[in-house]
């Protein structure tokens, strides 16, 4: 609570030196509203809340279409990053075995990478490798070599390399054909389609009117669309369990922005700026809580299954990104929508 | 305090919910039967796939360590030597000299299972090659590759159809345990069917000696009738035709023709038997009528029956027989041929090293969840109860699990945990909405919060719905546990918690 504070007055002074006039509003409404809550104050700590608001409020009037340009500028940047990464690749993303087709090893035990990497990059130029580490030793305990190859083909170089025979025991083989796991790409991106389709139309039976609801389904584009960007930035391979992920982030992401709409649309007692500040103060606390579940994951990402890695990984930056969108994107969009219809 | 309904409620399915885990599993001791060799004299004695040993000749059977201690022990070699198994089935005599052909596994800790990325073991995806199966072709194809494995008594493995968003079909195959080296084999390889008499090979499995066997028509295939029997049980017979070639047609009368006949009370029927070889095991023996004898003919008619204590049971038994048979028959006259398109062996040992580390993460989310709600909140009652709501709501999804007896895969955990997170989130709502802006009365307040969560409730259901369905529900799991445990949540805790929060407020 402190840096906020801090900031809030920090922006309040710039605007008392430049637009005086404005200032002096701030300060009409600012005793006005004690007045008003005053007789609550003492009995709940939540009082805080409001001053603050009416701080905010004053910098938010005047600038919120200003905020909206920040999620637009990111968004117009990772869709023309998309479309570069497309045109190199062919592809929105680059896809792991499971999706493409090929094969995964997963070798137990602390095998060096560089030791067998030389040998199956000679032979399979498209090979990949991935450590597993213990979450409590910190040692490594498999490491995973993958390929578009057939299993048998890299089954036996890996054998090999590595001097032993792979049994049931110490290895773990997944294969993809790759016609498979082309359908499933397909499938999934289909799934992911029909997924957003459903929202949105849950959004628009929620809300009944166009606008707010297009804003949320904007919203939850973009929380899309910004870590896909992000995780193509970062060159990994989406799994099926990643595109998964996806899915499970519009659902995941949608719900501060339904909890910002309704609290904007559907109740009059306070100013608008201040029904959009409590949104935020109780929505970005839902996304923290919601990144305290997905973030120790990623800290001990190294001892998860795949499927656990892109989970967490593709929610966590889909948090951050849902942060943006609708505290920037939606709340002003709202805000927008609310000066022109008039609701106060 | 008197609880309200809603917190009963809760209470009631957390109770409920312990009882579907069945977590006093874990004291259990012994090991479970996970599979017998057919026609072995362990199999013969009465050891069967599912019984629990107890004990060995009087010493406890702990885990495995103990079982393969106590029968090491006993140096099986040319002698028979005699071993008593105490099982869940009572006592169990086996004179042999060779050790029990049996596999055991350790019994269940609870009703909870596992997915195979976590547990071990072995799964294919298989489809036909160049050819879209029709889901009766896919079902027809699971009853085979079920029965080839029966054949070889492999136990504890999964065969589903399945069919994704395009309407493919495929048959997923699941093997827990150990991988068995065969699997992909078993499952390439055509299965082999023979039909013999004494020596002589009269057919083969393939349209080019069976053209078809007759199912699902009522005019060639079905249940003659039920009868009594004079000790009181009921039998049904049943009948159906396979269509012969024209040349295993005549091998068959040229087999047949030289048998002498036997006649008995039940009727007259050839001295040697018609038997059935599935991968060269024999599955079954038919009696062949004195009719058919050195004739030539393309429709032969194979009869047999089973009997029940009930009249519906013996029909329901005769049935199945039937099915059985007619599987046996088709097996290995597949019109195509079959192709893995996926096949993973996943390592055992790798999946309890996953295991441990999801549980260590799930401890560690809800250590920083719990930190992070004191923090903010500063009130231990609040606190407690949106960590007990979040607790509860993990319980009771995998209560529902073990229930519906559904596989834990990773992604399934994975549901669960960030089912954990929007959980969370709808709690703070309530609290949020209940605890400020009190221009309005408690209830609208609730009421509000009400409208969000069922908003949000409702969009993640419609975004994991399409999971269910699309690439082959391989990802099935992680939508499931995550509308399960969102609807538990809507549906059980959050009431609940709206109720406490109500108390805690007044």
């Amino acid at each position: 609570m402190e840096p906020e504070n801090k900031e809030a007055k920090k922006e309040e002074n710039i605007q008392d030196n430049k637009e005086k006039k404005e200032s002096h509003q701030i300060h009409a409404e600012k005793s006005e509203k004690t007045e008003a809550t005053a007789k609550e104050d003492h009995k709940k700590k939540e009082t805080l809340e409001p001053r603050e608001n009416r701080k905010f409020n004053f910098n938010y009037d005047k600038h919120y279409k200003k905020l909206l340009i920040i999620p637009i500028v990111l968004l117009v940047i990772s869709l023309v990053y998309i479309g570069i990464f497309y045109s190199k690749n062919n592809d929105i993303f680059h896809k792991d075995v499971s999706l493409s087709g090929g094969t995964s090893i997963t070798i137990q035990g602390d095998i060096s990478q560089e030791s067998i990497e030389p040998q199956l990059k000679q032979k399979f130029s498209d090979v990949s490798f991935t450590k597993l580490s213990d979450l409590t030793t910190g040692k490594q305990i498999a490491l995973i070599v993958e390929s578009s190859a057939s299993p048998e083909d890299l089954k036996s170089e890996v054998e090999s390399a590595i001097g032993y025979s792979l049994t049931d025991e110490n290895s773990t083989i997944e294969f993809t054909g790759s016609l498979l796991g082309q359908g499933f790409y397909k499938q999934l991106i289909l799934a992911l389609l029909l997924a957003f389709i459903f929202m949105s139309i849950v959004i628009f039976v929620l809300f009944r009117t166009f606008i707010p609801s297009i804003a949320v389904i904007f919203a939850a584009f973009a929380d899309i669309v910004m870590p896909l960007a992000f995780i193509d930035l970062l060159g990994i391979r989406i799994s099926a369990a990643g595109i998964a992920a996806f899915l499970m982030l519009i659902g995941y992401s949608v719900d501060t922005d339904i909890l910002l709409t309704s609290r904007a649309l559907k109740s009059h007692e306070d100013p608008i700026n201040t029904r959009i500040f409590r949104s935020f103060k109780t929505g970005s606390f839902m996304t923290l809580t919601a990144l305290a579940a997905v973030l120790p994951a990623l800290l001990l990402i190294t001892g998860l299954p795949n499927s656990f890695r892109q989970i967490f990984l593709i929610l966590a930056i889909g948090l951050v990104a849902d942060l943006i969108n609708t505290w920037l994107t939606n709340a002003s969009i709202i805000k927008w929508y609310c000066t022109k219809k008039g609701i106060k | 305090m008197k609880l309200g309904f809603r917190i009963w409620f809760l209470i009631i399915v957390l109770f409920l919910a312990s009882l579907a885990m069945a977590p006093w599993k874990s004291f259990d001791s012994g090991v479970v039967i996970k599979s017998v060799e057919l026609n072995s004299s362990a199999f013969e004695q009465g050891l069967r796939q599912g019984q629990i040993i107890k004990s060995i000749d009087g010493k406890e059977v702990k885990n495995l360590d103990d079982f393969s201690i106590i029968l090491e022990e006993k140096n099986y070699s040319q002698e028979k030597i005699k071993t008593i198994f105490l099982t869940s089935d009572g006592e169990i005599l086996l004179f042999s000299d060779k050790k029990p052909e049996i596999t055991v596994a350790l019994l269940p800790k609870s009703n909870l299972k596992t997915g195979l990325d976590l547990s071990g073991g072995s799964r294919a995806l298989v489809g036909a090659k160049d050819k879209e199966l029709s889901s009766t072709e896919i079902s027809e194809l699971v009853d085979i590759i079920s029965n080839r494995f029966n054949v070889y008594g492999i136990a504890d493995v999964v065969v589903l159809p399945i069919s994704d968003l395009r309407g493919n079909n495929f048959v997923l195959i699941e093997i827990a345990g150990a991988t068995p080296k065969d699997l992909k084999d078993l499952v390439s390889q055509q299965g082999k069917f023979e039909a013999k008499i004494g020596n002589e090979t009269a057919f083969i499995g393939g349209e080019k000696d069976i053209s078809s066997v007759c199912r699902n028509d009522a005019t060639c295939s079905g249940i003659d009738g039920c009868f009594q029997n004079e000790g009181g049980g009921y039998y049904c017979n049943f009948r159906f035709s396979v269509y012969l070639s024209q040349a295993a047609a005549e091998r068959h009368a040229e087999i047949t023709k030289d048998i002498p006949v036997n006649t008995s009370a039940q009727g007259s029927y050839l001295s040697q038997k018609l038997d059935l070889y599935l991968d060269d095991n024999l599955v079954d023996s038919l009696l062949i009528s004195e009719g058919l004898k050195g004739r030539v003919t393309t429709q032969i008619s194979i009869s047999g029956s089973d009997s029940g204590t009930t009249q519906q049971e013996a029909f329901k038994a005769a049935e199945s027989s039937m099915h059985n048979l007619q599987t046996i028959l088709i097996t290995g006259s597949l019109p195509y041929q079959l192709e893995i398109i996926k096949l993973d062996t996943l390592s055992p040992s790798l999946g309890k090293e996953f295991t441990k580390n999801i549980l260590l993460l799930g401890l560690i989310v809800f250590i920083v969840i719990s930190l992070i709600l004191f923090f903010k909140y500063r009130k231990i009652k609040i606190t407690l109860s949106v960590i007990l709501t979040m607790f509860s709501e993990a319980f009771i999804t995998l209560g529902i699990a073990a229930l519906i007896g559904w596989n834990l895969d990773a992604p399934s955990i994975a549901g669960i945990i960030a089912g954990m997170g929007t959980g969370v989130n709808d709690q703070i709502v309530i609290i949020d909405e209940a605890v400020s802006n009190k221009k309005i009365s408690l209830k609208e307040r609730i009421k509000r919060a009400l409208f969000i969560i069922l908003g949000a409730f409702f969009t993640i259901v419609a975004a994991m719905l399409p999971l269910f369905w699309a690439g082959a529900g391989m990802l099935k799991g992680f939508a499931l546990t995550t509308i399960i445990s969102v609807s538990v949540g809507i549906l059980i805790t959050r009431p609940a918690f709206a109720e406490i929060i109500r108390r805690i407020e007044e």
